[in-house]
């Protein structure tokens, strides 16, 4: 659900937490990246970072300098002042990627479960050719980056198209670098090599995380996701794959990001149109905000 | 011959660290740094290097120091350095003679062996060199993390053959010797610990019952635990009924899923399907999918990281108002010149 007003949660003694609902949504998303770049322009005396998600934008803040009331003071008035989401600074980054691949079947194999394009495609009532179609079909919305470094949460930006898998039950120990993966509805890349429990189906040649920061991509630092990013793949072969892989490794190859603004406005209006709810509600749950 | 230490055994597992990076969260940087900030401050204040700032929301990383994780590094002096030795009690040996006690600071010589044993008492030990471990920033600090493979040295833990080197001296290394932390300031870190937690930002959808029991319970720490996680032993926790069904598809089969939120940075106490509360170390995830019962308070990040497999630990509870009074009493404390002797 979508709270009637976001709420403020104090984790420890250094961090604040701004929740919008408990639930995935970009709408949300959209009011707390508004909200972030807001703060950035108006920050109070004592915040030291802000970590926005798709639900929840997370403060830290310097309790020596400020207290937890002017930061949340502060917050609320920006709240106040704002309007409905018209536009979002919006990168459009473009990530080839090599659909069912070795290293995801190797993965696979290694933790004795079925190559996970083929359950994807079993639990979608799809075809692995679908899938990738229908992955490479839509642009998908980067609602937040975080996790292990470089890793970055997002989601199809067209319902009719947002598909996905459950997480594994038991996660695994090792995952290979760079690998996409589903958990739940949301699509991801694997920056480094990590546990993780996501439904693998590709790999792209491209860095996602690089702290050698070789390319001008990197330029503000070693993670290629920002939260607002609508990220585009495109279906390579092995050929492709290995040939964008040398490039990267080189330093040569040009990273496909383009600086644009988003209609968040325009795109909220079609998916109304689409028939999209403006939230998820159970009228069974007792489960609230606080 | 160059200022500098030689690294003749990496031990368990040594990193350089500083008091950690920020502005990473919404890259998924952790902050890094040391896990007992206390301990690496009070060795810098020891060799008259600068202590750096409280975890996480001080821009100044201070010196780097070395975080000895259990024990056993093994260093040879390049020339005369001010040194000094906190946190956890390794019986440290000069030469093979017993190095003088620790949280003082005392003269290492060009040519001598500092050997660690294995941690006796608490689970990280912190070296301290005056100058400081003089490896190149990254993002504003010299931390380690490990699994990113960047800060520190080639963003990895010391081997053998290492050399480590110091920076600029700013006085005397004889002169820095023999100085002391005031006594009655000396940590304990007897079992029991108490770690002191404020109520987490899922606090209420565990029942009261599993919330008392949270805070109840002597849990011992899984031998697993590093500086990612630190995950507890002890009873099952239980979720309230009345769940959305929507978050199944949105985060989760398991009541303990929620939509992806920010961390604390540090210290958020997870409970991944109600089962071993898991501390978030200073290397830990920037976001997490796990109800959080509570979130361990910056200052006692430190003694988390002093607890050894299997000790037993209470988490106890205070207010976000007396959270931001032990830490203005701590910050105090490192700032006032009599702390050291």
């Amino acid at each position: 659900m979508v709270y009637d007003e976001p709420v403020f949660k104090t984790l420890g003694d250094t961090a604040i937490n701004v929740e919008f609902g408990d639930e995935s949504s970009i709408p949300l998303n959209f009011r707390i990246l508004a909200l972030d770049l807001a703060l950035r322009e108006e920050a109070p005396t004592g915040l030291v970072e802000t970590n926005p998600q798709v639900r929840t934008l997370g403060l830290v803040f310097d309790p020596l300098t400020t207290t937890c009331a002017r930061i949340v003071a502060h917050v609320k008035a920006l709240i106040a002042a704002q309007g409905a989401v018209a536009t979002l600074p919006s990168r459009r980054v473009i990530i080839p990627a090599l659909y069912d691949d070795p290293w995801s079947r190797e993965c696979a194999e290694a933790f004795g479960v079925r190559n996970n394009i083929e359950y994807i495609a079993a639990f979608n009532g799809m075809t692995v050719a679908q899938v990738i179609e229908t992955h490479t079909g839509c642009d998908y919305w980067v609602t937040g980056v975080g996790f292990v470094p470089g890793a970055f949460m997002s989601y199809a930006m067209e319902p009719a198209k947002r598909f996905g898998a459950p997480l594994y039950r038991t996660p695994r120990t090792w995952t290979h670098a760079r690998l996409l993966n589903f958990g739940g509805t949301t699509s991801t890349i694997y920056p480094i090599r990590v546990p993780g429990g996501g439904q693998l189906f590709g790999r792209t040649p491209i860095e996602i995380f690089d702290p050698r920061e070789l390319s001008p991509a990197f330029a503000d630092g070693p993670v290629l996701a920002r939260a607002g990013d609508r990220h585009r793949y495109e279906s390579i072969d092995r050929e492709e794959y290995d040939a964008i892989r040398a490039a990267v490794k080189a330093g040569t190859y040009e990273y496909r990001v383009e600086d644009g603004t988003f209609d968040c406005a325009g795109y909220l209006d079609w998916l109304v149109e689409s028939g999209e709810p403006a939230e998820k509600r159970d009228p069974e749950s007792t489960w609230g905000p606080a | 011959m160059p200022a500098g230490l030689e690294v003749l055994d990496g031990g368990l597992r040594t990193t350089v660290q500083d008091t950690g990076r920020r502005g990473g969260q919404a890259l998924g940087i952790p902050p890094s740094g040391a896990q007992d900030g206390f301990a690496l401050r009070i060795a810098n204040l020891l060799v008259g290097n600068p202590p750096g700032g409280p975890l996480v929301v001080r821009a100044d990383p201070g010196a780097a120091g070395l975080e000895i994780t259990l024990g056993r590094l093994k260093l040879r002096a390049l020339a005369d350095h001010a040194v000094a030795l906190t946190g956890a009690d390794t019986g440290a040996t000069v030469d093979g003679a017993p190095a003088p006690p620790a949280w003082s600071s005392f003269l290492l010589r060009e040519g001598q062996t500092l050997a660690c044993g294995l941690a006796r008492q608490g689970a990280r030990a912190y070296l301290a060199v005056h100058g400081g471990i003089d490896v190149p920033l990254y993002r504003g600090s010299r931390a380690t993390h490990v699994n990113g493979g960047f800060g520190g040295l080639e963003g990895r833990p010391l081997e053998k053959g290492d050399r480590l080197p110091v920076g600029a001296a700013s006085a005397a290394a004889v002169d820095l010797a023999g100085r002391r932390l005031r006594p009655d300031l000396v940590p304990r870190y007897a079992p029991p610990a108490e770690v002191r937690t404020v109520a987490g930002p899922e606090a209420h959808l565990f029942t009261a019952e599993s919330v008392e029991t949270f805070h109840g319970t002597l849990w011992k720490l899984n031998p697993k635990a590093d500086r990612t996680g630190m995950r507890f032993i002890g009873p099952q926790l239980s979720f309230r009924p009345g769940r959305p069904r929507y978050l199944i598809e949105d985060a989760g089969q398991d009541p303990s899923n929620i939509v992806i939120d920010p961390g604390a940075p540090v210290g958020t106490v997870q409970v991944p399907s109600g089962v071993e509360p898991i501390v978030l170390g200073v290397d830990s995830p920037s976001i997490g999918g796990y109800a959080r019962i509570a979130v361990v308070i910056s200052t006692d990040m430190g003694r988390i990281g002093q607890i050894r497999p299997f000790e037993e630990t209470r988490f106890v509870r205070v207010s976000h108002e007396e959270a931001v009074e032990i830490l203005a009493q701590q910050e105090a404390l490192l700032a006032d010149p009599a702390t050291i002797v």
